[in-house]
């Protein structure tokens, strides 16, 4: 029997569901606790549209102001905004309130340092323990400072970054005609503007009402997007973008409706980018060997990383990376712009290569190498990962192993890789091979063991 | 022992920070949305203080997550709050004040139907959801929404205007000090509306500095506004706490009032304009009520100290029963204004009974028989106070006795009350004469009293 993750507490932050869950005093809480870490001094608060929103600001605000900070409210914003916003206006931190592609039920306080990038490890666990010991800054009355709104600096602060690393005049010559599915989300009004107004295309949006519910899955997936599907067959657009709640995943629709498989859209943003920019490339254990591909062309290194937008960013700032993402979750870090997942970034550098190189999606796509990609979930019991990952091992003594995740299994050209789900107690299995039968059978053969 | 922090039927109160804290906030005002029934705004307010934001957020933030709207008022005196849950028909309300306590206090006080006070019982129940931590948070779809409102300062003042004529006070010269509290808002726009030219000092409003102690006594307002009481040929002068339930006065000559004696004043004038007879005080305020309320007729029920059970004694009687009730500290309620303790309505009625009478506050207040009163505080184990109180009602069998809230003893023209603060650790002693200073009698209890320690 599954047991449901419904409020979880951890180096990554809280997370949980609205109600008996994450309720506002142990937001308060938290943020009382990062207060405290990062000192007395301006604190940005932002949040996505979730109906929890505001009352989950006003509880992060209390906390924040109780340990002595100042709070700067951006309002309903895309998390790369706010994270670009701290790091220009000098901030000391600040704190994204969204479960990202999570469920509406969900929420969640992302946290941020002085430069907008997520805290490395070792700082993440020194300010959960210092939730735990709950000795936080209590402020008496005359260092008690306010919260002060700024709805307006943000997002042209973010939009001005983008636009610095693309060449904007030759998108809006080409007068692009681009689908959205907006879900909704924070990015819902930025986005319009952003691909209206700024770089002049043909717009046809859906779901970019702030103020409504998500009115799909939020995490935009294959399945997720019909709609956007629907919407680029009908009106014939050249590109269709799906965001999430946040503004930080983008999935991508091609000219036919198709939606690609993220692993390709980070690879089309990684041969925009690394001509422009130097360094190397890192992604996750569980990103595809056409990124590889990709940088072996530019002649850079690909680093992999454990699962975990924080474990890239960490490794990319470590080796000065040029480009970095999550193949499967669809995600795009562009540092010339931010350390951040960003879907404006992706958006800007799909755009951008289009009109760069003339080509369509299908034809950008169909240039890259071709790989087949599985995945799937198996429910375990807690005690037996160990012996499972050990005998999937034995199994494969001819592969080179990883357990830096979970346990990754190498061969030229195919892999095979097992991981614990952070959330729910499920091992995923993701295998890469150059064919589709070669993918099936080695996924076929790790399935068995795993479910022996 | 007192660490700064009093969870009671009256509320959260404590020093922020040291004392109160941001879960403390949390968790009553989440005890608050539990105890409230759903389906109704509450209304929600704050004085100057600075410490008010940061409670602001989180009695917000847990209102919201009971299901509950919210209609802010922002920074708004507690009479203002309690008038605006009375006419947006609202389910109740919060004022974050900790009123005349210093300004590193803060505190919640819960109103419910009506901005009306929440009786011992309601207030009890309010206590045990909290001591229980089970609260009833919505799930994500049914949580409330906030509205922040900046016209419930006119409309107040639109209350206070059907009942006062605003603009007659033209013709008296008023100083104010409004202790950079939220008197200072409501004054300054009656300057504007009606023209009141009332001369306002200490009305800088930022949060962290107060003039001085926000504590409306005699003292203090002699010493505040004494000095420019004939400079500036004013005819009255008033001093508010910081959420402006409460008042102090000085006369024309710059000689502070004291605040014993602006409950008989407002008996004085109030009887004979109302038809409810009844006069409710404390067992500690003067008994000038007595003889004031006598001339017009009326009675006056004493009550325990505290307004708890100011407002359990409202509750038994029919609104029309009652022409006022208060306390000795200048803090008064009448029936018209639905029993809200507000300095501002008692500046009114005060500056309206003077206007009316053509007459001096010197020339009013000599026109009643002299009251001396001795007030004094020895600290104590709280071990030996039953004991203390049996020995001193024993020593003094031939007066009336009445031992509803420590002991009180009193004669013709004089009277004693022997009572334990509710705040403090300490007996507070306090004796009252007609005429002459009471001052062997309170020595011998004095000296009764230290002798226990």
């Amino acid at each position: 029997m599954p047991r449901e993750h419904l409020l979880k507490v951890g180096v990554s932050g809280v997370r949980g569901v609205i109600g008996d869950f994450l309720t506002p005093a142990l937001s308060a809480s938290f943020a009382q606790a990062f207060g405290t870490y990062v000192g007395k001094g301006r604190v940005v608060v932002g949040r996505d549209t979730r109906t929890s929103g505001p009352m989950l600001t006003h509880a992060v605000q209390c906390g924040l102001l109780a340990a002595g900070c100042e709070v700067i409210d951006l309002g309903v914003i895309p998390t790369p905004t706010i994270q670009m916003y701290i790091a220009h206006t000098r901030a000391r931190g600040g704190i994204a309130l969204t479960a990202s592609h999570n469920p509406p039920e969900y929420n969640a306080l992302k946290l941020f340092n002085a430069e907008g990038l997520f805290f490395n490890h070792y700082e993440r666990s020194e300010l959960l323990d210092l939730f735990h010991q709950s000795q936080f800054v209590q402020a008496p009355n005359d260092e008690i400072r306010t919260v002060r709104q700024d709805l307006k600096t943000a997002p042209a602060l973010h939009l001005a970054r983008v636009l610095s690393r693309i060449d904007a005049e030759a998108i809006r010559r080409r007068k692009f005609h681009v689908a959205l599915d907006g879900v909704n989300g924070a990015g819902s009004r930025l986005s319009v503007h952003f691909l209206e107004n700024v770089l002049k295309t043909r717009l046809d949006a859906i779901s970019v009402d702030p103020a409504k519910i998500f009115p799909r899955i939020a995490e935009p997936r294959p399945d997720t997007l019909t709609e956007l599907a629907d919407l680029v067959r009908r009106t014939g657009a050249d590109i269709g973008f799906g965001q999430d709640p946040d503004g930080d995943r983008l999935a991508v629709c091609d000219e036919t409706g198709a939606v690609l498989d993220n692993d390709d859209v980070l690879a089309l943003a990684v041969s925009r980018a690394l001509p422009q920019t130097p360094g190397d490339v890192v992604v996750n254990l569980t990103t595809s060997l056409v990124i590889d591909d990709v940088a072996a062309a530019h002649g850079r290194r690909v680093w992999r990383t454990p699962v975990g937008e924080a474990n890239v960013v960490e490794m990319m700032q470590a080796v000065k990376a040029a480009i970095g993402g999550e193949g499967s979750s669809g995600g795009i870090i562009y540092p010339a712009v931010h350390l951040c997942r960003d879907s404006y970034t992706a958006m800007a550098l799909l755009l951008d290569l289009m009109a760069e190189t003339g080509k369509s999606v299908t034809q950008l796509v169909s240039a890259l190498p071709r790989y087949t990609r599985l995945s799937g979930k198996v429910a375990f019991e807690h005690g037996r990962l160990g012996t499972l990952m050990q005998s999937l091992e034995e199994s494969f003594p001819d592969a080179e192993t990883d357990r830096t995740d979970g346990l990754k299994l190498l061969w030229p050209g195919r892999w095979l890789h097992v991981r614990s789900s952070n959330t729910e107690p499920l091992l995923r299995l993701a295998v890469e091979a150059k064919t589709e039968s070669a993918a099936k059978e080695l996924f076929r053969s790790a399935w068995e063991r795993l479910t022996a | 022992m007192n660490a700064g922090l009093r969870i009671s039927h009256v509320g959260l109160r404590g020093v922020v920070g040291s004392g109160l804290t941001a879960t403390h906030v949390m968790d009553f005002s989440a005890a608050f949305g539990t105890f409230l029934e759903p389906g109704r705004a509450v209304v929600l307010g704050r004085d100057t203080r600075a410490s008010g934001n940061m409670i602001r957020e989180g009695v917000v933030a847990s209102l919201l997550a009971c299901g509950h709207d919210v209609i802010d008022l922002g920074v708004a005196s507690t009479p203002v709050v309690q008038h605006a849950i009375h006419r947006m028909g609202a389910g109740g309300g919060i004022a974050i004040s900790a009123s005349h306590n210093t300004i590193d206090w803060n505190a919640l006080r819960f109103f419910g139907p009506g901005g009306i006070y929440l009786n011992t019982a309601e207030a009890g129940e309010l206590l045990d959801i909290y001591h229980l931590r089970r609260f009833a948070f919505q799930e994500w779809n049914k949580l409330g929404s906030l509205r922040v409102l900046d016209s419930a300062l006119d409309d107040y003042l639109d209350d206070l205007a059907r009942v006062y004529d605003l603009a007659a006070l033209q013709g008296l010269r008023v100083v104010v000090d409004c202790c950079n509290g939220t008197s200072a808002l409501i004054l300054r726009r009656m300057n504007e509306r009606f023209g009141c030219g009332f001369v306002l000092i200490n009305e800088r409003v930022d949060g962290r500095t107060v003039a001085h102690t926000p504590n409306t006594s005699a003292g203090i307002v002699e010493l505040q506004l004494g000095p420019l009481m004939k400079p500036l040929a004013a005819d009255a002068g008033f001093l508010f706490d910081l959420d402006s339930d409460r008042v102090a006065l000085a006369d024309e000559t710059g000689r502070g009032v004291s605040e014993e004696l602006i409950l008989p004043m407002l008996a004085d004038y109030l009887l004979p304009r109302s038809e409810g007879k009844l006069v409710i005080a404390n067992l500690s305020s003067t008994a000038l009520l007595e003889d004031v309320t006598a001339q017009h007729g009326g009675r006056v029920l004493r009550v325990p100290v505290g307004r708890q059970a100011a407002i359990d004694a409202i509750s038994t009687y029919r609104p029309e029963q009652i022409a006022l009730a208060g306390e000795g500290t200048g803090a008064v309620m009448m029936p018209q204004f639905r029993f809200v303790y507000d300095g501002i309505a008692s500046m009114l009625a005060i500056l309206t009974m003077m206007r009316e009478k053509g007459q001096s506050l010197s020339a009013i207040l000599a026109s009643y028989p002299r009251y001396c009163i001795l007030k004094a505080e020895v600290p104590l184990h709280s071990t030996n106070i039953p004991a203390l109180l049996l020995q001193i009602q024993s020593e003094f069998p031939d007066g009336r006795l009445d031992r509803t809230d420590g002991l009180r003893v009193s004669w013709p023209n004089r009277w004693f009350h022997i009572r334990v603060s509710q705040t403090e650790p300490v007996i507070r002693v306090i004796v009252e004469q007609q005429g002459q200073e009471p001052r062997d009698l309170f020595e011998k209890l004095l000296d009764k009293v230290r002798s226990f320690h």
